[in-house]
């Protein structure tokens, strides 16, 4: 039961990452665009990247956790 | 080095594939006091924790003490990093007012920058900052700091905004307050801790069992054979490549959470959003 | 201090793990993820040295080598700015004497040329004065000579005319008669002429 247990979290947190991996790699192309277009905003882009990567990466961290305590 | 060296002694790979403890908590729990100061236990993070602020001071001090005009190399370098955290975090995502948490958003960047290069100093190579304490006492510093200044700048209003958002349809507010609220109180500085911890706790773990396995594969080649010592080696520089990339983990994931501190006090700031 | 260096050895060889069974079973991750009481209370201790370090030396003394490098900066533009002047004044000062000197030059150079052209005037003056003294002399020269040469002349031709008049007319008449006739004679041709 313990073994199974710990597998299921393990397909747990790969799940939890897939959104999360997907969200950070749309935010980061996205924001290198923005870059490329206009690169004197590129200070202003990297700030919001970051903080949409820290939104998003905090579904991955839940899932982390869940892991953790599973 | 050490907790390398004792691992392998338990390692056998003639039945493992890569040297995994039983139980991750080995890797971290270093909970028996090496001495007492006044009842108080000194472990190993203890101590590390404390050189970690030595460190930290010592560089202040020794990079800063002498005012040159014409700074040296390390005083140039302990000024670019000072304003750094002034101009692009502090005063860049905060506005003018931000110069008041300069202070603290330096101090944190600091000690959470030498704390992650534990994971990579030879002869320590255990990052204070995967442990819990750390993270959760910082981020709940932060919490504390944050929702303070967005009473002090907006009294009431501050939490009352959170919970009755203006600007949406009023059948909607209690739904999009609770999602605020949570989002806001809890996920913040929860996610603030856990996102330090988890790249910490991830990066020393990988760190510390491919080497591991590294190691033994190499002294042991005699008894697993040709084929398994090949990939004994394999995973050794695997643990080498991810050794050189953790060292931007550890830059990023020390300005990641400066960054996103200086962000929340922001938004507790300029309410305009 | 050596005895610092053991124990920090002492520390960080202290790598013995907590025996698992302590957590409770299954709970080791749990675990984990709890801030332990005495790294906790460790943690915000050593932040508040950092954070007192940062902010009570760190910060202010950073402030006071930007400052200084600040001022010493613009003192460093305001000496440059005065030097600017300076020079600016000072290629006025040469800018305004090489004009004079040009002037001067130019007024130097006229004044010789005036001078010539005056010392050329006086010998062609002097020059053509004295051409005409010398053929003022030649002239008389020339006219002196004429009359020498003429009384001469007249003596000749008064000598040689007695000379044959005399034979001509025989001995009659004596020399100073005749002379006296033919000076006469001579005269009126003179008179004639």
């Amino acid at each position: 039961m313990e073994v199974l247990k710990g597998a299921i979290a393990l397909i747990g947190y790969g799940l939890a990452a897939i959104g999360p991996g997907v969200g950070i790699g749309i935010i980061a192309g996205n924001a290198v665009q923005a870059m490329a277009r206009q690169p004197e905003a590129a200070g202003m882009v990297r700030t919001t990247m970051f903080l949409g990567i820290a939104f998003t990466e905090a579904l991955a961290l839940i899932g982390f956790v869940l892991f953790f305590l599973a | 080095m050490e907790q390398l060296i004792l691992a392998s002694g338990e390692c056998d790979l003639t039945q493992q594939t890569v040297c995994a403890p039983a139980d991750v908590t080995e890797l971290f729990e270093y909970r028996i006091p090496v001495f007492e100061i006044l009842g108080f236990p000194i472990t190993r993070t203890v101590f590390l924790m404390f050189l970690a602020a030595a460190i930290v001071a010592a560089i202040t001090f020794f990079g800063l003490r002498r005012k040159a005009v014409v700074p040296g190399r390390f005083q140039a370098a302990v000024e670019a990093l000072f304003g750094f955290v002034r101009d692009e975090v502090a005063i860049g995502i905060i506005g003018p007012h931000g110069i008041r948490y300069y202070p603290y958003l330096l101090a944190i960047f600091l000690f959470v920058l030498v704390g992650n290069f534990f994971e990579i100093t030879p002869f320590v190579n255990f990052p204070i900052t995967s442990r819990m304490a750390l993270p959760a006492s910082l981020a709940a510093l932060t919490w504390v700091i944050f929702i303070a200044a967005g009473i002090k700048r907006q009294g009431v209003r501050y939490v009352a905004d959170i919970l009755w958002p203006p600007g949406v349809p009023v059948f909607l507010r209690p739904l999009v307050g609770a999602i605020e609220f949570v989002s806001t109180f809890l996920v913040r500085p929860f996610s603030l801790a856990v996102r330090l911890f988890a790249n910490l706790v991830a990066g020393h773990v990988m760190l510390t069992l491919l080497l591991t396995t590294g190691l033994v594969s190499l002294t042991t080649i005699g008894e697993i054979g040709a084929l398994k010592g090949a990939f004994g080696i394999a995973w050794w520089a695997l643990g080498l490549a991810i050794f050189l990339f953790e060292v931007v983990v550890i830059v990023l994931q020390a300005y990641i959470f400066t960054l996103l501190s200086a962000v929340y006090i922001e938004t507790s700031v300029n309410p305009a959003h | 201090m050596a005895y610092l260096y053991t124990l920090a050895v002492q520390i960080l060889a202290t790598a013995e793990p907590v025996p698992i069974s302590e957590g409770g079973e299954g709970g080791g991750g749990l675990r984990l993820l709890l801030p332990v009481p005495e790294e906790l209370i460790a943690g915000l201790i050593a932040f508040g040295i950092v954070f007192a370090v940062v902010w009570k030396f760190g910060i202010p003394a950073l402030n006071e080598t930007l400052d200084a490098r600040a001022a010493a900066i613009k003192a460093d533009l305001d000496a440059a700015e005065q030097a600017k002047q300076e020079a600016e004044s000072l290629l006025d000062d040469y800018r305004a004497q090489l004009a004079g000197a040009r002037e001067e030059a130019a007024r130097i150079v006229e004044e010789a040329r005036e001078a010539a052209e005056e010392v050329r005037a006086d010998i062609l003056s002097r020059a053509e004065a004295e051409a005409e003294a010398i053929r003022g002399r030649a002239r008389e020269e020339i006219a002196a000579e004429r009359e020498r040469v003429a009384a001469e002349l007249k003596q000749q031709v008064a000598d040689l005319a007695i000379e044959i008049a005399g034979k001509l007319v025989a001995e009659s008449l004596d020399v100073e008669r005749q002379r006296q006739l033919v000076d006469r004679y001579i005269e009126e041709l003179g008179g004639v002429r």
